[in-house]
């Protein structure tokens, strides 16, 4: 008889636990919760998404605010696994009431959100996440695209690719969606653009492969002319120390996305390798501009690092929220998402747009190759060339094809 | 078509010859969790998490010694004894208490640790990527077999392997701390009988399983960027591997990481799309035909 | 050694702990509605599995498999065919409960750490495949936005649905433990060798136990697609497994209530610390030393032994 009670007892002793209010406030705020991984290896990106948001967000509650109230952020750790994602923006939305939702690293996680924040009619920004499918097949009224997706990113390397000369391409990449998209999003779109290349093979590895030394000399005996890496995360890093160590990164020219990324060469100091081709959607050097200067020197006052891409992310976010909910002139979301579509903020990178049709944010992307720099103690990214986001991202037609 | 057949065979045994300087690491690993698992019956779900310490340990003090060559020698020298530190501390404050429980309470306290060592190094560390570059004298490849390269750091891996193997053969033979505790592992009320501080042999072997850990850690670290999440990685290949070879033996370990990487490089070159399930595939097979593993477990 | 239910807990504070629950939804907000049914179906899980693991002394590393079927059956049936809900349902439990039975005609045959280690690598391949084969199962992106019929997609209605069918489930479960089939399954766990000598062919045995104890896993999985409209590799992957058996002893794996209070612990726990610090795996970390030290029969283990002293003071398995 005692131990039903108690096991009763039990649940409302952690109920009462639960009631205790995380956030107790006299004046009300602006509340964006963000869902973001802060365990294991994706860590080292979000936490520059999170620095971004609040470089910026501290700078406006300096100028009042937004509309009279504060920006507060609740971050929650959906340790890189969607059901636990999905759970924190339960609680974000249904407990803490927040007015917009924000993140996440994991696209499964973001899909999972997604669909939730449709559901509740909360406005839901990605950050970092790339798959394609977040606003495009998924995509829908409340959920905002703030980083590049695979297939955008695909295109953009295809444009600079297709003027160089290589016919005979290789792909490889992490066995996994993100992969998978990448690798198919250069392809096919170097394919249209140039007719006369060939795949004459594919290799893929598991996700967290730590050895590429077999695949390596796989790709070598074949002897492709360029190939298309598709890495995610710490695959990077991981294949381009093992292309210097085999001398594979002398040999045969590839590619990765974000391999000229700070992220990727920060780490292996002066050891990356040379000569590897990549596209970014930041760079804390280029554009050379007045504003990302001033952008870089207030990221390294704050967080004494460089900022790498995530916190563009983070720090455009911040804006796009605070300078949406301004313009609604109320803290209706519905008013929000409309004074947000096709809103242009100006940023380090310059002023960049929300595009009305599938809520993405128009990056330029910049492509170039690894190269020595002396100012740095790591490689950088030379020869840059810039793609503007007009010819990278699909159309409004694609995208409403996507949807049907 | 003979040359056919010799290229196809010079490219197979390339694969051969590199994953087998990764199955150094997975042996270093396991053979480490062998002695905990077959001697002291503690299913360590916290070696992993003493891996990636190992590795961020080299990253830490290889900075200290200048990052070159030198920083990575100290680095092998002493990240180990610094796992070895920390795993002799957990050791006593908390597991000699718990010998005499059930096998599942120890788990759930390796488990537990885990969980604080993972987020120790967050403290510790930072969330950023790290990397320990590769010591001067071994950057560069041979060519092997038809132009095709093999990193000189491999090619310590695959030095490195065999003689930890004979090290660990010899402690747990020929030494009497190794004899000790194999027969504590069987009849631990007996040793004790006869007079034997069985807890502090216990404790030896508990650390020097961790303090393998760690050299994995350490070994690995130039190959690949020290991340947090490291821990995961290899844990259930570990165990794994462990369980095919048979607790406490040494060479089954040695035998079941080569299994375990072979059996995941040359699946991916048959099948690659589900070239991940053949490393499970073959424990399965092992433990249907031989249910204690391959060769004779400590129980 | 039994310390299980007794017969008379079901009073009158057992009805009205039904009442309450019943009467939930009235006045908490939407959000611990949801939380309590994540609670209820991680606790059916926790008590699906501990049916093998704590009543049969089975070491079931890999229970996560079952879960994951079931919510995979369940999801894949609603999203790609037409089939009626129940059916998608009921389908769940079904798949979960041939893939034990497969699954335990293989491992039966091992015993302990090496049946747990068994179960790991056969448990790993099924994920392995889910996981790769993208075109069918939605791969690493898992399945989301499942659709279902009005009355459950809602937090209310998915609770109560819950609800009742992990009452009923629990009740199933708990006439089996009581049952002479669950005293035959204890005693195989305290003793087989001598269970085989009376002529109990503790194999067959412990494979029906599998069998129930996937059923309810699948289950469960099921409920979790009603909650939450998604499926996940995740799932199946061996980090959950080690997290529910966690729930289980962490709760008192001798107590039939011990893995559902140890469920709802762990997700209050998952839940909130992260709210107040980045560091919530240390803090879960340092709960759970606490737990070894100081509750070594689980948390309920533990309020049982405090408030019933005299009674039961049963001879633990192993000393």
């Amino acid at each position: 008889m005692k131990k039903s009670f108690l096991i009763v007892l039990g649940f409302l002793f952690l109920l009462g636990v639960g009631f205790m209010p995380a956030t107790s406030h006299a004046a009300k705020t602006l509340k964006v919760g963000i869902v973001d991984t802060y365990t294991g290896p994706a860590t080292a990106f979000t936490l520059d998404v999170l620095d971004g948001f609040k470089l910026a967000a501290e700078k406006i509650n300096a100028k009042g605010g937004v509309l009279g109230r504060k920006i507060e952020y609740l971050t929650r750790d959906d340790k890189f696994k969607p059901d636990i994602g999905l759970n924190m923006a339960k609680e974000l939305v249904m407990k803490e009431e927040v007015d917009v939702l924000m993140g996440t690293i994991n696209s499964a996680t973001a899909l999972a959100i997604s669909d939730f924040a449709k559901a509740e009619k909360v406005p839901f920004f990605v950050t970092f996440s790339k798959s394609d499918r977040i606003n495009m097949q998924k995509g829908h009224r409340y959920v905002f695209m703030m980083s590049e997706h695979s297939e955008m990113a695909g295109r953009a390397a295809a444009e600079a690719l297709a003027k160089k000369p290589y016919t005979k391409y290789w792909i490889a990449g992490d066995d996994y969606e993100y992969g998978h998209s990448i690798a198919n999003g250069v392809w096919k779109h170097l394919q249209q653009l140039n007719p006369k290349v060939k795949l004459v093979g594919e290799t893929w590895w598991k996700v967290g492969e730590a050895d590429f030394t077999p695949y390596i000399t796989q790709i070598l005996a074949a002897k492709p002319d360029f190939v298309i890496v598709a890495t995610g995360g710490s695959g990077m890093v991981n294949f381009q120390k093992a292309a210097k160590a085999t001398g594979f990164s002398e040999k045969v020219p590839f590619y990765q996305h974000t391999a000229i990324e700070a992220s990727t060469l920060a780490p292996q100091g002066k050891n990356a390798p040379v000569g590897v081709f990549g596209t970014a959607n930041y760079l804390f050097y280029y554009p050379n501009s007045p504003e990302n200067r001033a952008y870089v020197d207030e990221f390294k006052k704050a967080y004494n690092r460089y900022p790498k891409v995530g916190s563009l992310y983070g720090y455009m976010t911040a804006n796009f929220i605070a300078e949406g909910f301004k313009k609604a002139g109320s803290f209706d979301k519905e008013k929000f998402i409309d004074a947000v579509e096709g809103m242009a903020i100006a940023g380090p990178t310059g002023k960049i747009a929300i595009r009305p049709c599938d809520h993405q944010l128009e990056l330029p992307m910049y492509f170039g190759v690894t190269k020595v720099d002396p100012q740095y103690d790591f490689l950088v990214g030379g020869d840059i060339q810039v793609v503007p986001a007009k010819d990278y991202m699909p159309t409004c037609e694609e995208v409403k094809a996507s949807r049907k | 078509m003979d040359a056919v057949w010799v290229l196809f065979s010079q490219k197979v045994l390339s694969q051969i010859l590199v994953g087998l300087s990764r199955t150094t690491i997975l042996f270093i690993v396991s053979s480490g969790m062998s002695l905990i698992l077959g001697v002291l019956r503690i299913p360590n779900v916290a070696h992993g998490s003493l891996y990636m310490i190992g590795a961020f340990l080299a990253y830490s003090i290889s900075r200290l010694f200048g990052g070159g060559s030198q920083g990575f020698w100290m680095a092998l020298l002493l990240a180990p004894l610094g796992v070895a530190i920390l795993s002799l501390i957990a050791e006593r404050a908390l597991f000699q208490h718990l010998y005499k429980r059930e096998h599942l309470m120890l788990l759930l306290l390796t488990f537990a640790l885990s969980l604080i060592f993972g987020d120790l190094t967050k403290l510790v560390w930072g969330a950023e990527y790290k990397s320990v570059p590769v010591p001067q004298v071994f950057q560069g490849f041979v060519t092997v077999f038809a132009g095709l390269p093999l990193p000189l750091y491999n090619l310590f891996l695959l030095a490195v392997g065999p003689v930890v193997a004979v090290l660990l053969w010899l402690f747990v033979n020929k030494t009497k701390i190794g004899k000790i505790s194999r027969a504590a592992a069987v009849d631990r009320e007996m040793v004790s009988a006869v007079g034997i501080n069985v807890s502090l042999v216990f404790a030896a072997v508990f650390v020097v399983g961790c303090l393998l850990a760690g050299l994995g850690g350490v070994l690995v670290a130039p190959t690949v960027s020290v991340t947090l999440g490291m821990d995961h990685t290899l844990i259930m290949e570990t165990f794994l591997i462990v369980i095919m070879g048979g607790l406490g033996n040494i060479w089954g370990a040695l035998i079941g990481a080569l299994i375990f990487g072979l059996s995941q490089s040359l699946g991916i070159m048959i099948w690659p799309q589900f070239g991940i399930i053949f490393p499970y595939l073959a424990v399965v097979i092992v433990l249907m035909i031989k249910p204690t593993g391959l060769l004779k477990s400590t129980w | 050694m039994d310390k299980s239910f007794s017969g008379k807990g079901w009073g009158l504070v057992g009805i009205a702990a039904l009442i309450l629950l019943f009467l939930l939804p009235a006045f908490l907000p939407r959000f611990y509605i949801y939380l309590i049914s994540l609670m209820l179906v991680y606790g059916l899980l926790a008590t699906s599995l501990n049916v093998v693991l704590g009543y049969g002394g089975v070491f079931q590393f890999h229970h996560c498999v079952f879960y994951g079927i079931g919510a995979y059956a369940t999801a894949l049936f609603l999203t790609k065919t037409g089939a009626p809900f129940v059916v998608s349902f009921i389908a769940g439990g079904a798949a979960a409960a041939v893939l034990s039975f497969l699954m335990g005609l293989i491992t039966v045959r091992l015993s302990k750490l090496y049946f747990g280690m068994l179960q790991i690598s056969l448990g790993s391949l099924v994920w392995a495949i889910v996981y790769r084969w993208y075109d069918f199962t939605g791969g690493d992106d898992g399945i989301h936005g499942i659709s279902l019929p009005d009355i459950i997609s809602s937090q209310k209605g998915a609770y109560y649905f819950t609800l009742i069918v992990t009452l009923i489930s629990l009740f199933i479960i708990y006439k089996i433990i009581k049952s002479p089939f669950g005293s035959v399954l204890q005693g195989i766990r305290d003793n087989p060798v001598r269970s085989g000598m009376v002529g109990i062919n503790v194999k067959r045995h412990i494979l029906a136990a599998l069998i129930i104890a996937g059923f309810f896993g699948g289950v469960a999985g099921s409920l979790f697609v009603v909650v939450d409209h998604t499926v996940f590799p995740d799932m199946l992957f061996w980090t959950l497994s080690l997290e529910v058996l966690i729930m289980c002893l962490l709760g008192g794996w001798f107590n039939f209530f011990g893995p559902m209070l140890g469920a709802a612990i762990v997700i209050a726990l998952r839940t909130f610390v992260s709210g107040y610090t980045v560091y919530w795996a240390l803090v879960y970390g340092v709960v759970m030393i606490f737990v070894i030290f100081f509750l070594p029969d689980g948390v309920l283990g533990y309020l049982q032994e405090k408030l019933q002293p005299a009674k039961g003071k049963a001879v633990t398995k192993e000393g």
